[in-house]
């Protein structure tokens, strides 16, 4: 979660929400949310789990 | 006794955690404010309990505010930006730099929320410069939500 906050406080570009996914079922269900952390950029589900920065990177650019 | 009651009665951190709180907001280089805000809620899943989500969001960023001179936090009804509630962003000197936790941050999720202040409240970020470098390439905005859960 922090790598994502890191991203948003450095670019103007980048905003970082952190769901609490038990709180907002409906939307988590949307997300297909089973598993956490679960990424999701611009709205489309990228992958599960905590990854180095550099991979972090990589994924939300790619 | 009711688990709203519970946890009221139960501190924010223990005490090894908060000295450790206190030391890092005391190294803040900028104020950080915290702006929670509170509406209507949806219905969370089964198992949540009798828990007020909104005014135990508003417990948990008071007791972070006594926790450094440059973590301040306020309360807002219904404010424009915010789809989900309770929600608390992090703001450095009070800029709204879309850093946000949408729902309760308790148990693990403290955690982030301390992270996030600690983060907003230095004057450089933290990532590695080619990080910064690729970020600089974005020509487009880029919302990243991270599901996550306290346990």
């Amino acid at each position: 979660m922090l790598l994502a906050f890191r991203m948003a406080l450095a670019s103007e570009r980048v905003t970082a929400t952190a769901i609490e996914a038990n709180e907002f079922p409906v939307l988590a269900q949307e997300m297909e949310v089973w598993a956490v952390p679960r990424i999701v950029v611009d709205g489309e589900p990228r992958w599960d789990g905590a990854v180095p920065e550099a991979e972090f990177v990589r994924g939300i650019l790619a | 006794m009711r688990n709203a009651d519970r946890l009221a009665d139960m501190p924010l951190l223990r005490p090894e955690e908060e000295t450790k709180v206190r030391e890092w907001f005391a190294e803040l280089e900028r104020p950080v404010e915290l702006l929670v805000a509170l509406g209507p809620e949806e219905t969370p899943r089964a198992g949540s309990g009798d828990v007020d989500f909104g005014s135990e969001t508003v417990r948990v960023c008071e007791g972070l505010a006594e926790l450094g001179d440059r973590v301040t936090f306020r309360v807002e009804d219904e404010p424009e930006g915010f789809p989900r509630f309770p929600a608390v962003s992090v703001r450095p000197e009070g800029r709204d730099v879309g850093v946000r936790y949408d729902g309760l941050p308790w148990g693990y999720e403290l955690g982030s929320l301390v992270g996030a202040v600690v983060e907003a409240g230095r004057s450089e970020p933290s990532l590695r410069p080619e990080s910064l470098e690729a970020l600089e390439t974005l020509e487009n905005e880029l919302a990243l939500d991270v599901f996550v859960t306290p346990t």
